[in-house]
C-alpha cells in the first residue's frame, strides 16, 4: 500500500480541518482530491508530508508507521501550489538541492537533470532563476525537483491553479507521464473537477473535512452518491422522490420537490435499495437531458416533462440550458449544434429511465439552492 | 492637490529635514580649521580613541551576530508560546536610556553584585575595561540585529523550507543553505544598524568602562570629555572623523546592498 491514512483529525484554532478521515492509496495510484476550498485538502497534503501535525489518527507511509518520522525523512516529493522554488538558486541548483542532501556526485547531478530538463524543453533555462521564468516554466521545475530524487509518493497541491488553459493541458499530460513511467505513488489536490477528472485513477472527493465519495473518475462523474458530490462534479440536477411502485426493472417515481407546483411521475431504472414508498433523492446528469419541441414526437421508452426554457449559456461546445418545470428547475448540456430554442420557448424535458440514479437513498438536504423557488428567483431578475 | 504641486511639498518637507541633519555637520566642519584638523588627527590621543571605538563596536557586531541571528531564527521561523514577552524583552533596550542601561550592568557586572562577585573570582573583570564596553555596547545594540533579521527570516515563504524539509534536508541544512542566504540582506542591514549604534553609544559606555584615556574611553566619550573640559579643537577633531568614518561605511554598505537587490 502507498499511502494509509486512519482515523485522521486535525482542528486549528478550534477549526476543524480533518475529522476522522480515512484513506487508502495504492501503490503506483494517482489519487486526486477534489474539493472546495476550505474542505481541508491541503491539510491532507501536509499531514503526510509531516509539515502538519495530526491531532489523532494515523499516517502510513510505503507499509511504514510515519507517526514519528519529520518530514525529510519520510521520502516524499511535494510540489507547492506556488511552486515554493528557492529564490536565489538557478534552475539548476534548485533541482540539485535534494540530490546534494543525498551527497550524489556532481557528475551524476549533472547528468540526471539533464535527462529531465531536455524532458520538459528548458534545458536554456538552467542557468536562470526563478523569477526569470514563466508559471508553466516554474512548475516543471517544481515538478523536476521533487521527482529527482525518485521519492515513494509525490504530492501535489493544486499543481496547475496558476497555468493558463494550454499550458495546463501540457503540464498535465507531462505530469501523468512522468508518473506513469516512474510509478510513483501520487496524490494530487485539486478544486478543479476537469483536472481531477483527466489526471486522476481515483478521486476522492472531500467536504469539511471528510472524504464523502472515492470512485473511479468516471464513476463518480455519473454516480454521484451524495448531493454534495452531485452538485461539485455539476450534476445539479436533484429531484425529491417517493417510489410508488416497483416493477420487474424499473420503477414508477413521484417527483415531490418543495417548490415544485404539480408533482409528477417518472420511470427509473430499478436500484436495489428501492423499496415501495422509500423517499429517495435522483440526480440526472445534464448531459443526459434531451430537449424537444413542444410537437415533437417524443418516444415512450423516455420520461417526459413539460418546461420552460427560462436561461441558456455558452460553456465551450456546449450551451448550457435552465428549464422551469412548475417551480423546479433543470439543467440541461446540450451540444450547440443541436441547440435550436430560444428563452421563454417551451419544450419537453427528456430523458431515459436509467438517467436519473439514487444519491445513496438520502433524502436530498433542503439546502439553499436546493430551495430556491422560481418565484423568488423571478422576483430577483426583476 | 495635483501630483506636481504634491511632489514639490514633499520635496520641500524633505528638504527641511535634510537641513536639519546637514546645517549642525556644516557647522562643526566650519568651527575648526584643516591645519588643526590634521595637528588633531596625528594625536596619538585621538587615534586611541578612534582604535578602542573601531575594536569594540567591530566585536560587538562580531557577538551580536552569533548571538543574534540565532534568536531571530527563533522569533521569524518558530511558533511558541511566551514568544511576544521575549520578543518584547528583546526590543527593551531600544526604549531605555542608555544611562539606565548601563546603571543595571553596572550594579550587575560589579564588586558588590552576587554575579559580578562570582566574575571577580574567576579573575573576569568587566567595570573600567573594554570588556565592559562590549558588554555595554552589546546591550544596547543587539536589538538593532534581531529586529532586522528578524523581519528577514519572517518574509521567507514558509513553503520555501517546507520544500527543502521535504527534499531531505535536516533543520540545519535548510538553515545553512536556504534560511541564511535569503535573510542575507536583513542580517547586514542589521549588522550596520548595530555597529553604527555601537559605534555612537555613549550614556551605557561610560557608565560601565568610565572614560580611562587609552584604555576606555571611546570616540563619544572623548568628545563629551573634551568638550567639557574645553578642549574644543580635539573634540571636534573626533567628532569630524567619526562623522566621516560613519557616513562612508554606511555609503559604501547601502551601495553594496542596493547592487545585491539589483542583481537578485
Amino acid at each position: 500500500m502507498g499511502v494509509v491514512l486512519k482515523k485522521i483529525s486535525k482542528n486549528y484554532n478550534g477549526r476543524t480541518a480533518l475529522k476522522d478521515l480515512d484513506l487508502e492509496v495504492s501503490r503506483g495510484e494517482f489519487h486526486v482530491l477534489l474539493g472546495p476550498n476550505g474542505a481541508g485538502k491541503t491539510t491532507v497534503l501536509s499531514v503526510i508530508a509531516g509539515l502538519t501535525k495530526q491531532d489523532k489518527g494515523t499516517v502510513m507511509v510505503g507499509g511504514r508507521n510515519a507517526n514519528g518520522l519529520p518530514p525529510e525523512k519520510r521520502k516524499i516529493g511535494f510540489v507547492f501550489q506556488d511552486y515554493a522554488l528557492f529564490p536565489h538558486l538557478s534552475v539548476f541548483d534548485n533541482i540539485a538541492y535534494g540530490l546534494r542532501v543525498r551527497r550524489l556526485k556532481e557528475t551524476e547531478i549533472a547528468r540526471k537533470i539533464d535527462y529531465y530538463l531536455a524532458r520538459v524543453n528548458i534545458e536554456k533555462e538552467k542557468n536562470k532563476y526563478p523569477h526569470q521564468l514563466s508559471g508553466g516554466q516554474k512548475q516543471n521545475v517544481a515538478l523536476i525537483r521533487a521527482i529527482v530524487t525518485e521519492p515513494e509518493i509525490l504530492l501535489l497541491d493544486e499543481p496547475m491553479s496558476d497555468l493558463d488553459a494550454p499550458a495546463r493541458e501540457k503540464t498535465g499530460q507531462e505530469l501523468k507521464n512522468f508518473q506513469q513511467e516512474m510509478g510513483i505513488t501520487t496524490i494530487c489536490v485539486t478544486h478543479d473537477q476537469d483536472e481531477a477528472f483527466s489526471l486522476g485513477d481515483r478521486v476522492s472527493v472531500l467536504n469539511e473535512g471528510k472524504i464523502e465519495q472515492i470512485e473511479a473518475p468516471h464513476d463518480l462523474f455519473y454516480h454521484p452518491k451524495t448531493e454534495f458530490v452531485a452538485r461539485f462534479v455539476g450534476a445539479k440536477n436533484i429531484l425529491k422522490a417517493r417510489i410508488i411502485k416497483i416493477q420487474q426493472h424499473e420503477a414508477i417515481v413521484y417527483i415531490n420537490n418543495e417548490c415544485l407546483v404539480q408533482p409528477f411521475k417518472i420511470r427509473v431504472k430499478k436500484y436495489p435499495i428501492f423499496e415501495k414508498g422509500k423517499e429517495i433523492s435522483l440526480c440526472i446528469h445534464p448531459e443526459k437531458i434531451v430537449l424537444k419541441k413542444p410537437n415533437e414526437a417524443v418516444g415512450n421508452n423516455l420520461n417526459r416533462i413539460r418546461g420552460k426554457i427560462v436561461n441558456k449559456r455558452s460553456n465551450g461546445k456546449t450551451l448550457r440550458a435552465t428549464i422551469d418545470i412548475g417551480g423546479t428547475e433543470i439543467h440541461a448540456a446540450i451540444p450547440k449544434a443541436l441547440f435550436d430554442f430560444r428563452i421563454h420557448e417551451n419544450v419537453w424535458v427528456c430523458f431515459a429511465p436509467d438517467a436519473p440514479h439514487p444519491l445513496c437513498g438520502k433524502r436530498c438536504r433542503a439546502d439553499e439552492a436546493g430551495r430556491r423557488c422560481l418565484n423568488e428567483i423571478r422576483s430577483i431578475r426583476s | 492637490m495635483k501630483g506636481i504641486s504634491f511632489d514639490i511639498v514633499v520635496s520641500l518637507i524633505t528638504g527641511i529635514f535634510v537641513c536639519l541633519i546637514v546645517l549642525p555637520m556644516f557647522a562643526l566642519f566650519t568651527s575648526t580649521s584643516l591645519g588643526e584638523l590634521a595637528n588633531q588627527f596625528k594625536s596619538p590621543y585621538v587615534l586611541a580613541s578612534f582604535l578602542i571605538s573601531l575594536e569594540t563596536s567591530l566585536a560587538v557586531v562580531f557577538l551580536a551576530l552569533c548571538l543574534g541571528v540565532p534568536t531571530a531564527y527563533l522569533l521569524g521561523v518558530k511558533k511558541f508560546k511566551g514568544k511576544e514577552i521575549i520578543d518584547t524583552l528583546i526590543d527593551l533596550p531600544i526604549c531605555m536610556p542608555p544611562l539606565v542601561a548601563g546603571l543595571a550592568l553596572l550594579i550587575l557586572l560589579g564588586g558588590n553584585s552576587g554575579f559580578g562577585n562570582l566574575l571577580s573570582n574567576q579573575g573576569i573583570d568587566l567595570i573600567f575595561s573594554k570588556k565592559g564596553i562590549i558588554i555595554a555596547q552589546l546591550f544596547v545594540s543587539t536589538p538593532f540585529l534581531i529586529k532586522s533579521a528578524r523581519e528577514a527570516f519572517e518574509s521567507i515563504d514558509q513553503n520555501v523550507i517546507n520544500a527543502s524539509l521535504t527534499l531531505g534536508a535536516s533543520k540545519f541544512y535548510t538553515f545553512k543553505k536556504v534560511l541564511l542566504p535569503l535573510a542575507k540582506n536583513g542580517i547586514y542591514a542589521g549588522m550596520v544598524m548595530t555597529w553604527a549604534r555601537a559605534l555612537g553609544e555613549f550614556g551605557a559606555t561610560s557608565m560601565v568602562a568610565g572614560c580611562v584615556p587609552f584604555k576606555t574611553e571611546t570616540m563619544t566619550v572623548a568628545i563629551y570629555q573634551n568638550a567639557m573640559s574645553g578642549e574644543m579643537d580635539s573634540s571636534v577633531a573626533i567628532a569630524l572623523v567619526l562623522i566621516v568614518f560613519s557616513f562612508t561605511s554606511l555609503f559604501i554598505f547601502k551601495s553594496r546592498l542596493r547592487g545585491q537587490i539589483a542583481l537578485s
